[in-house]
């Protein structure tokens, strides 16, 4: 594993990590939409990926990662799709690493980086607040600076596996007297700091991963601010833009067709013509999206970034996997009232916790209703008020 | 253009193109040649041919300019944009495709007229209602007599060189056809893009050896070919019209005021808008993966089938709220968005219309997946 995974040709590198997936990713794991490693079982695959050469694959080589092109990356997250691999956060690897790279110190990058890369370390993402959602720049929770010290008060909300995480980045207000977006700062706190306290709260698919956290006079050090005081907006930005082209891909929706086709074909209601041609429309729904997903990656390769359709691809894919949900529940008829597993043409499925799982995706990372405001203004100009 | 890619060939040709059909087509011409009697302008077509359009599929040993699929795809974009009624895919896409496959005389001929912009070549073969493709024929060549009907033939007008795809009982035959010798019968219909259509009955028509463009084997390749192109060629064209449309209601709705705030400030338009935006955006990348797949010899798959169904659900879509967003205004034959509306609905419907490609793209996904176990 020693050489250049760049040098290989596209199919042998596909080859080489799907051999790789098929002798070492654990059986267990492997159900998707509905598992998602946490805690312990990320930590392990984190560890597992390091060791055996794979893990970081969008990092630059000099912060340890291996620096893959592009294409070589979607090769990656294509092969893990069809080896129904469960989804996994990474917040550390993907959301974090960036920022701190781009923004962070030299000692905080060496601090946090190698703790990423082997597993060892869980992140979260503070970000929304109970009253600042989809209007993220309202946020409140406060960090004042005393000495060498900030002092962070307030309370967090939907941070996605807090409860598993050994540390947090944070959105704070460092300044109430400026526009609101000019006031915040972007700081690192461990979990177990005094005052600092996490609860998690159960959702409508039976998960505990969503947690409110309370920050009752938490007391992190000053260095832990990262990028400069009050630029905590442009940081957090930088980061929301990495976070799309993911956001965009149509997996989730591909893997919940599979499982739609398999219940389809179990029932006996794949010649019905009315839900063949819904079946048409989601089918042509996944290609065109992961038509336009594949091209947009491309001219990212190529360094053209078109951040209208990245916004809309995010909608796009999340609809989409809404509605091939839903195509689930209707196809099961007065199973999709069962709160258990529906066994249907030799198939286990829990549908419903389906169905629950892509409620969600329109609400988080910018609700697709702002999601069209921002397209909207970067397509036809802002609205006047 | 975002993420679309043009290489340098495309770069050339859209510029060579929005530089001629902005002044020589749009919605001006559009009304012209739906004014004309035969729904054709022989002077544009002729126009076309010097510019090297016309015989973009044919090879340069009768003058064509073998500009390829890629070539052809970036002026069925500008077409589209500019909704022209020039027989460009059914003549020199189709037709052609099936010209450049023979080495008959009568193939030199027509591709050398077709390559000048002197003549347009129409492909007659489809005979009933909802054909996606190829069908099997009842069109018959009984030795030197052919009989039967063929229906929907695209680009008709009363010059028109025509080329019929039939059975001789064995195998399949494409022969040119003299549209005025005995025994043809022509019953032409005016179509929404201001061009004709017609049904044409061979009632007993002698065919020369001469006549014969394709046979067998070769024939079979050929057509299938012609269509595919043709349907991606003309999901490019479906996708360039929805973009002009889009650009041209929000040109509109930022000039209409009501309320005290442009129709542009709403949100609940903008909101729509973006959804619109973003179906073009499906749609582009749609067509674009599927000519990727038919350059590399696809013709089967579902990605044909997945891009038209998309490029002509998007027209029909934007081109419902255009007139929407335009007001009473887009009601009127004044207003140019209901030429894009007529154009529209005869692109999204020829060749197979959005719920029988996704019926297909549907069943071409199964075979592949029986295929896979």
């Amino acid at each position: 594993m020693a050489d250049d995974l760049n040098l290989l040709s596209n199919d042998a590198f596909r080859e080489r990590w799907r051999s790789w997936l098929r002798a070492n990713y654990p059986e267990e794991w492997r159900i998707p939409i509905i598992y998602r490693l946490a805690g312990d079982d990320e930590r392990r695959w984190h560890r597992m990926a390091y060791e055996a050469g794979w893990r970081a694959p969008a990092w630059p080589k000099e912060h340890g990662g291996l620096g893959l092109s592009l294409e070589k990356q979607l090769i990656m997250h294509q092969e893990m799709e069809r080896h129904n691999c469960a989804r996994v956060l990474d917040s550390g690897a993907l959301l974090l690493a960036p920022v701190l790279m781009k923004y962070g110190t030299q000692e905080q990058r060496d601090r946090y980086l190698p703790h990423i890369l082997r597993g060892e370390e869980l992140w979260c993402q503070g970000y929304s607040e109970p009253n600042s959602g989809s209007d993220l720049a309202s946020l409140r929770t406060s960090a004042v600076l005393d000495g060498d010290e900030f002092v962070i008060n307030g309370q967090k909300i939907w941070t996605t596996l807090a409860a598993c995480a050994d540390r947090i980045f944070v959105l704070v207000r460092t300044n109430k007297e400026v526009k609101k977006q000019a006031g915040i700062s972007f700081v690192l706190a461990d979990m177990d700091t005094p005052g600092l306290t996490v609860r998690p709260i159960m959702n409508l698919a039976d998960e505990d991963e969503l947690c409110e956290i309370f920050f009752d006079n938490v007391r992190i050090p000053a260095e832990n601010l990262v990028g400069e005081l009050n630029q905590g907006w442009t940081v957090a930005k930088a980061l929301l833009g990495d976070e799309r082209i993911a956001n965009g891909a149509p997996t989730l929706s591909r893997q919940a067709f599979e499982v739609l086709e398999q219940m389809v074909d179990g029932i006996g209601l794949a010649d019905d013509v009315g839900q063949a041609d819904r079946m048409a429309q989601l089918y042509c729904d996944i290609q065109d999206l992961a038509a336009l997903h594949a091209q947009v990656a491309d001219a990212a390769i190529r360094g053209e970034v078109d951040n209208a359709v990245l916004g809309l691809m995010k909608v796009l894919a999340t609809d989409l996997f809404q509605r091939v949900s839903d195509e689930l529940l209707r196809a099961a008829d007065e199973d999709a009232g069962l709160r258990t597993p529906v066994g249907i043409g030799g198939v286990e499925l829990d549908l419903r916790k389906i169905y629950m799982i892509a409620r969600p995706s329109t609400i988080y990372a910018g609700a697709n209703e702002v999601q069209r405001n921002i397209v909207a203004t970067m397509l036809m100009g802002a609205a006047a008020k | 253009m975002g993420w679309r890619l043009d290489d340098e060939l495309q770069q050339m040709l859209r510029d060579s193109a929005v530089n001629y059909l902005g002044t020589a087509g749009g919605p001006d011409h559009f009304r012209k040649v739906r004014a004309s009697d035969s729904g054709f302008d022989a002077a544009t077509w002729a126009q076309m041919g010097e510019l090297g359009w016309t015989g973009i599929l044919l090879p340069e040993a009768v003058g064509g300019s073998e500009m390829g699929l890629g070539g052809v795809l970036t002026l069925a974009e500008e077409l589209g944009r500019t909704i022209a009624p020039e027989p460009f895919i059914a003549s020199a896409v189709i037709a052609a495709t099936v010209l450049a496959a023979s080495e008959a005389d009568i193939a030199s001929t027509l591709g050398r007229a077709l390559a000048l912009g002197q003549r347009s070549v129409t492909l007659a073969w489809q005979e009933q209602r909802g054909t996606i493709g190829i069908p099997a024929f009842h069109t018959r060549l009984n030795g030197t007599a052919l009989i039967g009907t063929k229906r929907y033939v695209p680009g008709w007008h009363a010059d028109a060189a025509l080329l019929v795809a039939v059975t001789d009982g064995a195998e399949t035959v494409v022969v040119a056809v003299d549209p005025a010798a005995p025994g043809v019968v022509v019953h032409p219909a005016r179509l929404t893009d201001g061009t004709f259509g017609a049904d044409i009955y061979f009632n007993n028509v002698a065919i020369g050896e001469d006549a014969v463009v394709l046979r067998g084997q070769a024939a079979d390749v050929a057509l299938d070919l012609a269509i595919a192109r043709g349907t991606v060629a003309l999901s490019a064209q479906l996708e360039g019209l929805a973009g002009a449309l889009w650009h041209m209601t929000l040109d509109y709705m930022r000039q209409r005021s009501q309320f005290g705030s442009n129709l542009s400030d709403f949100q609940a338009l903008r909101h729509r808008m973006v959804d619109l935006y973003s179906e073009i955006e499906l749609a582009g990348a749609s067509w674009r993966s599927a000519a990727k797949l038919l350059e590399e010899g696809a013709i089967r798959g579902s990605a044909i089938h997945a891009a038209k169904a998309r490029c002509s659900q998007v027209v029909q879509d934007m081109g419902k709220w255009a007139i929407q967003y335009h007001g009473a205004f887009g009601y009127t034959d004044e207003a140019d968005v209901g030429l894009y509306v007529h154009s529209g609905l005869r692109w999204s419907t020829w060749l197979g219309n959005a719920v029988s490609h996704r019926r297909e793209a549907l069943a071409a996904h199964r075979r592949e997946r029986a295929l896979n176990g």
